[in-house]
């Protein structure tokens, strides 16, 4: 738990958009794309698609986190995806 | 700074993915907003809430219509610490 935390931000970077499973308290998984890595509290923000059109966003706690593992690299469709959902561009049609 | 880069230049790399990863984390907790959150925290409580604001070391969440057994709590700061994971849906 505390080597997760302990982590510097480029070895969190290397997590960004690759498919990942994150194991909290021993038993609880997560599984998700990685938008980021909070590197203030450690926390991992997990994006998944469940429908055509819909978006679930978790957030796991650094604190919680025991293990990340990567399950699938990021390929370029979904970092394009991911990056551009945040991103102001994305929300100014909420102005129209 | 390029004064800071010039003095420690190993830090550089590490100082601009450091930034890029809170920037998105921010940009996380702005769209997260005003939207309704499933809070999971230790024990396996799960709490349903309308999610506010986080404060800057994520160390408490203000949420809004907090579902509890006793009632719905208009306003609540919930501690980052008892919390597991929470979600929501874009």
């Amino acid at each position: 738990m505390r080597e997760w935390r302990e982590k510097e931000a480029l070895e969190w970077s290397r997590y960004a958009f690759n498919l990942v499973r994150v194991t909290v308290c021993g038993d609880v998984q997560y599984e998700g794309w990685v938008f980021t890595v909070d590197p203030v509290s450690a926390s991992v923000v997990l994006v998944n698609f469940p429908k055509k059109g819909q978006t679930c966003v978790q957030v796991v706690m650094g604190h919680a986190v025991e293990t990340v593992e990567i399950l699938k690299e990021a390929d370029e469709n979904i970092t394009m995806q991911l990056t551009n959902m945040f991103s102001p561009a994305a929300t100014e049609t909420l102005s129209n | 700074s390029p004064r800071y880069a010039a003095l420690c230049p190993a830090a550089e790399g590490e100082q601009r993915a450091r930034s890029e990863l809170r920037e998105r984390f921010l940009r996380t907790l702005a769209a997260a907003a005003h939207k309704a959150a499933r809070f999971t925290m230790y024990e396996r409580v799960q709490v349903q809430a309308r999610f506010g604001a986080s404060d800057v070391d994520v160390l408490n969440f203000h949420v809004a219509d907090l579902q509890t057994p006793i009632g719905v709590q208009r306003d609540a700061l919930l501690r980052a610490q008892d919390v597991i994971s929470f979600s929501f849906d874009l």
